[in-house]
């Protein structure tokens, strides 16, 4: 299926969860944000949450400079 | 105390380009001048948020930081110039924020902020605005905004990039149910100047919004994430909820 993550088309296999994205996409932010279609994830629930067909998805660094 | 004609008419000579504005007034810029103001460190973000508060005429300014002036700060941190190298940096900027605007106070706080004095310096501001850069000043921060029920305007910077929002007690996710402990250290990010003062001029807004009251939570950055990604250009807002099981916040409402 397809998906927008971080501005891009991907095609991506049906029915994975966040965790397995970040795997497949080689992420390797320990630290990593996420959010789908503008809405923030709680990195606990990267195993339970399922990417949809058509999701919007930005893999964020978390910024903690100042 | 009362305030004389005289008082009243330098402010809104001086603000005239913001009294106008229908959002603060006379009234808005009064509060204004009444409000006390947490700048969380003198750097890359500090240097801009506390200059434009400082010349919206907030009250009074405290400006909290341990290190000193160093030739690569210069890149970013514009409160410090070359005169300043080697300086304490608090120091340097109650010095340039003095001069930008001397009907103000300035109280430089040349300090590490810590769990031990973090409550003394929270019973005289009204606001924290973050210009920290690291995860456990900015986790001391979020646990005295709870406990005093202080807004948090969080900032963080790195790259071209940044990240703000609001956390306001009581109607907000804190910072911890969003940023939790960071499992890798991060030191010495790199930084282009210009992505601390976007995320610095927006905290500032974000501020004087908050002190005014003006517009609502949703207008605000309150339980939202601004992400700026400045290599694309591109800003986002992230739909933030609390953490019912976040260990800082989640017990706070009895
Ligand atoms: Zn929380």
């Amino acid at each position: 299926m397809e998906i927008e993550l971080n501005g891009l088309k991907e095609t991506i296999p049906e029915n994975i969860s966040i965790d397995a994205l970040i795997d497949l996409f080689k992420e390797g932010d320990p630290d990593l944000i996420v959010e789908i279609n503008c809405k923030y994830i709680f990195p606990k629930n990267y195993k339970t949450t399922t990417i949809m067909e058509n999701d919007t998805i930005e893999f964020i660094n978390p910024n903690l400079g100042g | 105390m009362v305030e004389s004609d005289k008082q009243k008419i330098t402010r809104n000579r001086r603000y005239a380009r913001q009294v106008i504005l229908p959002q603060i007034g006379s009234e808005g810029q009064k509060i204004l001048g009444k409000t006390s103001v947490l700048i969380a460190g003198a750097g890359g973000l500090g240097s801009i948020s506390s200059l434009y508060l400082a010349a919206a005429g907030v009250g009074h300014i405290i400006i909290a930081d341990h290190d000193h002036v160093e030739e690569s700060n210069l890149n970013r941190q514009l409160l410090h110039s070359e005169v300043s190298l080697g300086i304490e940096k608090t120091k340097s900027a109650a010095i340039r924020l003095t001069e930008l605007n001397s009907s103000i106070k300035i109280t430089p706080l040349q300090t590490k902020m810590t769990r031990q004095n973090i409550d003394s310096i929270a019973k005289k501001v009204d606001i924290f605005v973050d210009a920290t850069d690291n995860y456990n000043t900015r986790q001391i921060l979020n646990r005295a905004s709870l406990k005093y029920n202080i807004p948090f305007v969080f900032g963080g910077v790195q790259g071209f990039d940044g990240l703000v929002s609001c956390f306001v007690p009581g109607r907000t996710p804190c910072f911890e149910c969003v940023i939790p402990c960071p499992k890798k250290e991060n030191n010495s990010l790199g930084i282009i100047g210009a992505a601390a003062g976007i995320a610095a001029s927006i905290q500032a807004m974000e501020t004087i919004k908050l002190i005014l009251n003006i517009g609502t939570g949703e207008d605000r950055l309150e339980n939202r994430l601004l992400r700026i990604s400045g290599l694309d250009m591109k800003i986002k807002s992230i739909k933030l909820e609390p953490d019912p099981e976040c260990t800082a916040c989640s017990d706070v409402d009895p």
